[in-house]
């Protein structure tokens, strides 16, 4: 990439965006997305259309905004690398030629350049990292990418899994043991800030019964491959992460969907359904829970757009290679095209996590396919 | 839906319940035991850190099988919690605390789970009052028949579908509305998809509570005459839970009264209307009337024609006093001027034809005149009234306001017109905010419309309560809405209205939310603010009889369009048009339907 400088305030912006995955309950976006209804003649294919559409559009504009906010800020980066040698001795003007000659200065007007920066989206050349020098981005970037997706992934699904079927069944059992266990732990675990979770399970489970690996995603004796062995040993170091993540985000979910279906519980086909004799289960699952789910959905979509992003605090206190261990250097590092290209990624993911929610939404609610 | 259908249907699911056929309730030996036996029961409610209120109080009674019995009484009675409790739906913090409910000889009340749970086929069944709600928005009709058909297990898998069809065609609706979801059908529809839908447990006794609250008029008469038709034909035994004394009257043939928790009165529907021994009981019916009777009168209004006559107010001819303070008319008045006025809005779907909510309607609204405009929901009275009052633009036509051009205000004009234009809402319960105390609410637009000082403003706040009627008047200020009663709630909205000192007041549907026993001191209160203070009124209704006893004109619309119009007694008593005749025909008359049956 040839000018890659970022301000600080849309990375700001979008580390609010990529630490998403905490499974909270998104319920400002919720109403968000469940207003924009499809105002069309009915039709699947219409509705995904029109869906898509959207998607489209949001993507071309977010693109183009990542395009446009670095270049409001003043200076080019050679300027900014340039300004970083300075404050170790005067930089001479050979220095400041190669430098701008490995990071490019921008060529051509607006336009010209607008159609390379999008040209090199599409080929996903996000240029070369600052601080991983000589690495490309793409390159680091891949590398760190299926950590982070397979342990954030599983675990974002895994406790909406689980933390709405205990919602459901808290809610059911509304007043019971099954009702304040959950409901005062979820309250409690929520509550508890990662890195601290993090740290109390790396000394505990770590450093003083041994139990885990303290650092790292595999061992130093091991090297990335396919092989059975490397996999045990992925899993193995992935337990940690794995339980901070879901012991600080199993709470919303829980809370979440206890709330939302204790509201459908006192709804009118919930006591109709109980009046014509309906199995408790029917009632339960496919009057009460199926409705409740709905607007979860909305924040379950946010969260899983958000693991792209990967959790920043839980992977650096745990040295897990991921995404947010990589963004966590790259804003340490000032590293503009990482940072850039790991913001464009975020985005994205969050755009197509939530488009797929939309087209989710129309297959659960007949209402929302009018 | 002859009996034979029936029959067939009921045989060939293998149902053998007594009371699914009309002649077990004829059979000697099912006559003597009575399907329902209420003993000695009373329903608690015990809400934590509340003082426990007896909703329900050693309440007896019993029905014999066939019978359509009526349960009457206003909000707070207790008789939905009594309806809830014969169907052990209650839910805390109410609990049953004593007595016994014996449903063929066995009390409910000692059922388990899923006895209670088989029960409900072939037992009793429950129409809600929100049946518009009571479906599952994400099911199909159809699955909502299955899914009773596989808790039971009394209608075999092959005739699943020939049985939903029976059903939906009884409550007579299209069978293709079995694919449909519940949001796509009208509120009445859903409310007679969930009449099949208790109909398919193939129940001896329905409760229906409310059933035709929430629908519109015209659906309301229609949905009752297939309750009644289907009451018939299907021989079930019901109980019909109404705040309408009317409604009962006119469907059924006993009539239990209730009154803060007990049964009050128990009689056959003519007994209570001929002969009413108790006095709650004579209140209530002494709040209805044929509106087109020659002379309409209810306690606290003197027919109007009489009146006027005599050149009386309402207050001179009552014995209450008038329920506003004394104070001169208004000298210089201006009329609303509605001309030539269409309201269209555009297509809710594209590809079909935009909504022509108001078409072509022109009145004027003279100062101290008081105007019905009358018709079912759709006929475009709301929109008329956005329109008045600034809200929404017409899309042709002219709304002129004394020298204002309605549509055209902008800015500190608004403000005029609404400082002499006020709404008065329908739903007392929605229309205040109920984090503010009543003294706030009041002090708002005293201060934004007459920029008082805040010792003004309090004088005011006295002065208004006073004139709602809502005395002690430093009680009152300091309540919160929910410690109020929905009638002091819509007197504490009136005089909202009136904190402007306005000229008009425009009063959609301000009783229908409201017990008939409150009504009247509401319609007695905009009455008199007419008579004694000059203010106009635009009356906005469905309730022709309330529109006979406050209005000297009236404007029947129906689709938008004005289909009727004339001195309101006149257009009452010899309507012209099929619409005005159907509202007045929709209007539950006990009396009317005991001659005609």
């Amino acid at each position: 990439m040839s000018t890659a400088t970022d301000s600080p305030r849309t990375g700001a912006a979008h580390l609010g965006g990529g630490t998403g995955g905490t499974g909270g309950t998104g319920g400002t976006t919720a109403s968000g997305s469940r207003a924009r209804r499809a105002g069309a003649p009915g039709g699947a294919l219409k509705y995904v259309l029109q869906k898509l559409g959207l998607f489209v559009l949001t993507l071309w504009a977010a693109v183009t905004l990542n395009f446009i906010l670095p270049r409001l800020m003043p200076g080019t980066p050679a300027d900014a690398a340039i300004a970083k040698l300075a404050q170790n001795g005067p930089v001479t003007e050979a220095t400041r030629k190669a430098i701008e000659a490995q990071l490019g200065i921008p060529k051509g007007n607006i336009f010209e350049q607008y159609v390379s920066y999008l040209h090199q989206v599409i080929t996903l050349d996000f240029g070369t990292s600052y601080t991983f020098y000589p690495q490309t981005v793409s390159q680091l970037v891949s590398t760190a990418l299926p950590y982070t997706v397979i342990l954030v992934g599983v675990v974002t699904i895994l406790a909406f899994v689980i933390g709405t079927l205990i919602g459901v069944a808290a809610a059911w059992k509304r007043g019971t043991w099954l009702d304040a266990l959950p409901t005062l732990g979820g309250s409690f675990m929520s509550t508890f800030p990662y890195f601290w979770t993090a740290l109390l399970l790396l000394f505990f489970t770590g450093y003083v019964l041994h139990w885990f690996p303290t650092t790292g995603a595999y061992s130093a004796t091991t090297t990335p491959s396919v092989s059975g062995e490397f996999v045990v040993d992925a899993l193995y170091h992935s337990i940690l992460p794995a339980i901070t993540i879901l012991i600080t985000s199993l709470g919303g979910w829980v809370l979440g969907m206890r709330n939302a279906m204790i509201n459908t519980l006192g709804d009118d086909y919930v006591t109709f359904a109980e009046a014509n004799g309906l199995k408790s289960r029917t009632v339960a699952i496919r009057y009460a829970a199926r409705n409740a789910i709905l607007p979860n959905l909305t924040g379950f979509g946010l969260a899983l757009g958000g693991v792209v992003g990967g959790s920043v605090l839980v992977e650096q206190v745990f040295g897990y290679p991921g995404i947010g261990y990589l963004l966590f250097n790259a804003v340490i590092g000032q590293d503009y095209p990482l940072m850039q290209a790991l913001f464009l990624m975020i985005t994205v993911s969050v755009l197509v996590a939530n488009f797929l929610v939309d087209i989710l939404y129309g297959v659960l609610d007949p209402r929302t396919r009018k | 839906m002859s009996d034979t259908t029936l029959t067939a249907g009921a045989a060939s699911a293998g149902a053998t319940s007594p009371a699914a056929s009309g002649s077990a309730a004829d059979a000697p030996g099912a006559a003597a035991t009575p399907i329902l036996d209420v003993r000695e029961l009373s329903v608690i409610y015990e809400s934590a850190g509340q003082t426990p209120v007896q909703a329900v109080d050693h309440v007896s009674f019993q029905l014999k099988r066939g019978e359509f019995v009526g349960l009457v009484g206003e909000s707070g009675s207790g008789k939905s919690t009594l309806g809830f409790a014969l169907t052990r739906l209650q839910k805390p913090p109410a609990r049953t605390n004593s007595g016994q409910i014996l449903f063929d000889g066995h009390d409910i009340r000692e059922l388990d789970d899923e006895e209670l749970r088989r029960q409900r086929q072939g037992g009793f069944a429950m129409v809600l009052q929100s049946g518009m709600n009571a479906l599952n928005p994400v099911r199909r009709i159809r699955d909502h028949f299955i899914d009773i058909y596989k808790a039971h297990g009394h209608v075999p898998r092959d005739r699943w579908q020939a049985r939903s069809e029976e059903l939906i065609g009884k409550v007579e609706l299209p069978v293709a509305m079995l694919d449909r979801y519940p949001g796509e059908l009208s509120g009445g529809m859903r409310q007679r998809v969930s009449i099949a839908l208790a109909l398919s447990l193939e129940p001896q006794l329905m409760v229906f509570d409310e059933p035709t609250t929430a629908l519109d008029v015209l659906v309301q008469h229609a949905v009752m005459d297939t309750i009644r038709s289907l009451q018939q034909s299907e021989g079930f035994t019901a109980i019909l839970i109404s705040h309408d004394l009317g409604i009962v009257l006119e469907s059924t043939e006993r009539v239990l009264v209730m009154h803060e928790g007990r049964i009050v009165e128990d009689g056959t529907s003519r007994q209570i209307l001929d002969d009413p021994q108790d006095e709650y009981t004579r209140m209530l019916l002494s709040h209805y009337a044929d509106p087109r009777a020659e002379v309409v009168s209810l306690p606290g209004f003197e027919d109007r024609s009489v009146r006027r006559a005599d050149g009386r107010s309402r207050a001179d001819s009552a014995t209450s006093a008038p329920s506003v303070a004394t104070r001169g008319k208004r000298s210089a008045q201006a009329a609303i001027v509605v001309d030539g006025v269409s309201k269209t809005y555009a297509p809710p779907r594209r590809g079909e034809d935009p909504v022509r909510a108001v078409r072509d309607v022109s009145f004027t609204l003279e100062p101290g005149q008081s105007l019905a405009l009358v018709g079912q929901s759709g006929s475009g009275k709301s929109t008329l009234a956005k329109m008045i009052t600034g809200v929404e633009a017409p899309s042709e036509g002219r709304i002129t306001f004394g020298d204002l051009d309605v549509a055209k205000l902008r800015g500190k004009r608004v403000r005029e017109l609404h400082r002499d234009v006020q709404m008065v809402f329908q739903d007392p319960y929605a229309a205040l905010n109920p984090l503010h105390t009543v003294e706030y609410i009041l002090t708002r637009p005293i201060v934004n419309f007459t920029g008082a000082t805040k010792q003004q403003a309090r004088m005011r706040v006295r002065e208004l309560l006073e004139t709602v009627g809502l005395t002690p008047v430093e009680q009152f200020a300091q309540k919160l809405p929910h410690q109020l009663s929905g009638g002091q709630r819509q007197r504490v909205v009136i005089a909202r209205a009136l904190a402007s000192d306005p000229q008009v007041i425009i009063a959609d549907e301000p009783v229908s939310m409201l017990d008939v026993s409150l009504r009247a001191g509401v319609l007695a209160l905009l009455e008199d603010l007419r008579e004694q203070w000059g203010v106009s009124l635009l009356y906005i209704t469905h309730d022709l009889l309330s529109a006979r006893l406050i209005t000297d004109d009236i404007l029947v619309l129906h689709d938008g369009q004005v289909v009727e119009r004339g001195d309101t007694a006149q257009v009452l008593q010899h309507p012209q048009d099929d619409y005005t005749v159907a509202l007045l025909d929709a209007v539950p008359d006990p009396r009317r339907a005991r001659v005609s049956a």
